[in-house]
């Protein structure tokens, strides 16, 4: 073992020796020509956003277009975002035949559901989107299945296609209340018994609408309303400067793949 | 234009959460009370709280009556959903005496109404 | 009897099989039968049978099951059985489906647009 540890060591030594001796003779170069050539001098490359693969988009987009080829009747749009992430927007009827769709399909596989979330967006007809998370471990790729649905449009429950649709399911009916039809155990999963509302819908205020105390007299915890101060509940949230201008032409939003084109006869 | 609007709202063709027609939701919500009135007893029981049976009844009613003006379907079934579920929670002994002593609000001063005691609560 | 290539697939819950041969042309039978019964023009079902029989193929070609793993290139035979039995449960599913046919609610105006901030409610 020590002798091992020691033929690491010597080999770590040389290869530094190595790297030492080469990297004078490099930067020289490498000096030499921009010295020369000083239009195709490179530019500082940002280390902090890291670049799409352009092979890898293009497999996402045709697999994207695959999937909305299969289905059709279920499939509104398909778009790649932050770069190389691929999206697939279904209609609410078609959540199950979309999972299992790409569960047990050959070609898909994305048999591991990474996570559902939920999003709130109050001024949309169908204010609620719920996003699913898929990972193919077979052909290392993740996908997002999207749908909508509002405050009393039921979703059907992914849980039949998988089983770890249960919890975040209820996760979500838990904080938007999104109803999720065919579920087996749909109740409370992370708010307290008797507790109101909602708290990830957008209307729901920061503070809540009730806070809880000890009541000495009484001897148990005991539930009032909260009165905050008017000036309190008005929050500016808009600042005058510019968050991130980095990112302002950073990589759009979201870039929709085009359906196939049927070949012309 | 607004009124067509309104129309083609109250039309619209939406995807049913439990029950299909009014009678069906009603059901469901008779039913609902009728389980909460059945099973008051054993909760007066299990939790210890300082309510009569009674008084609980009266409370259950009360909590119902909140609701009559509720007249969409969908709104019924989930106000149904979320008293099953709240019926569950207090019949398996989820909930603790505190939750159950909520209904009541009995901490909570009353709103003053009459100018004087407004005046003097500096509303 | 086939002679016994490995003691284990190394997968949790996936047992050797014995025939793998026979249990793959089964499948892949069953699958082709079942996506024949949807519309020729479907295209999970074109894409389907194509991907199906050229596996089909590769299982009547490799006696061998190295060869026909090889062949394949997805995984152990154990896991190919899986992904055919997966498949046949889906294909039939989809019978009930009809994914093919055309779409059965449009997404309402501005349901995917994003950022949302850029959305402009027209006033009521």
């Amino acid at each position: 073992m020590s002798a091992l540890i020691r033929n690491l060591g010597v080999r770590i030594a040389s290869a530094g020796l190595a790297s030492k001796h080469v990297l004078p003779s490099v930067s020289a170069l490498s000096h030499r020509l921009s010295s020369t050539a000083a239009a195709d001098a490179k530019k500082p490359e940002k280390p902090t956003v890291r670049k799409p693969d352009a092979v890898a988009r293009t497999h996402l987009s045709d697999f994207g277009r695959y999937v909305a080829e299969c289905l059709p009747k279920y499939v509104q749009k398909v778009q790649l975002t932050a770069g190389d992430e691929l999206e697939v927007l279904i209609a609410p009827e078609g959540v199950v035949p979309v999972l299992q769709f790409l569960k047990d399909h050959h070609q898909a596989q994305f048999t591991n559901l990474v996570d559902i979330a939920g999003m709130d967006v109050p001024c949309r007809e169908n204010r609620f989107e719920v996003i699913y998370n898929l990972l193919s471990l077979r052909f290392n790729a993740r996908i997002r299945v999207k749908t909508y649905t509002d405050e009393l449009t039921p979703l059907d429950s992914a849980c039949e296609v998988h089983k770890a649709a249960n919890w975040y399911e209820r996760e979500i009916w838990d904080m938007y209340g999104v109803f999720f039809a065919n579920h087996p155990d749909l109740r409370r999963i992370l708010t307290d018994y008797g507790f109101e509302g909602h708290p990830q819908r957008r209307d729901f205020p920061l503070s809540g609408y009730v806070e809880l105390r000890y009541d000495d007299e009484k001897k148990r915890v005991v539930c009032e309303p909260l009165e905050l101060a008017q000036e309190f509940r008005k929050f500016d949230l808009a600042a005058p400067w510019e968050q991130f201008p980095n990112f302002r032409n950073a990589n759009p939003p979201a870039e929709v793949v085009q359906p196939a084109t049927p070949p012309k006869k | 234009m607004a009124g067509r609007e309104a129309i083609k709202r109250a039309v619209q063709q939406v995807r049913p959460i439990l029950s299909v027609d009014r009678e069906e939701a009603r059901k469901r919500a008779l039913n609902l009370y009728k389980a909460w009135y059945r099973q008051i007893p054993y909760i007066v029981m299990d939790y210890d709280i300082p309510m009569s049976v009674e008084q609980c009844r009266a409370k259950l009613r009360e909590e119902f009556v909140k609701q009559r003006h509720v007249t969409d379907i969908r709104v019924i079934d989930m106000l149904v959903i979320k008293g099953q579920m709240e019926l569950k929670e207090s019949v398996e002994i989820w909930k603790q005496k505190g939750h159950i002593m909520r209904y009541w609000k009995e901490s909570q001063d009353p709103k003053p109404t009459d100018f004087l005691s407004k005046f003097i609560q500096g509303v | 009897m086939a002679k016994i290539l490995k003691a284990s697939t190394g997968l949790t819950g996936l047992a050797v099989s014995t025939n793998p041969h026979h249990t793959l042309c089964a499948l892949y039978g069953k699958i082709l039968r079942a996506v024949a019964k949807m519309p020729q023009e479907a295209s999970y079902r074109k894409y389907t049978e194509q991907l199906v029989k050229q596996r089909a193929d590769a299982v009547a070609k490799n006696k061998d099951i190295v060869a026909l793993e090889k062949a394949v290139g997805c995984g152990q035979v154990e896991e190919l059985i899986v992904q055919a039995e997966n498949e046949l449960i889906l294909a039939r599913k989809m019978l009930g489906w009809k994914p093919w046919e055309k779409l059965v609610q449009p997404a309402p105006a501005r349901q995917w647009d994003w950022p949302p901030a850029q959305i402009s409610e027209p006033k009521v």
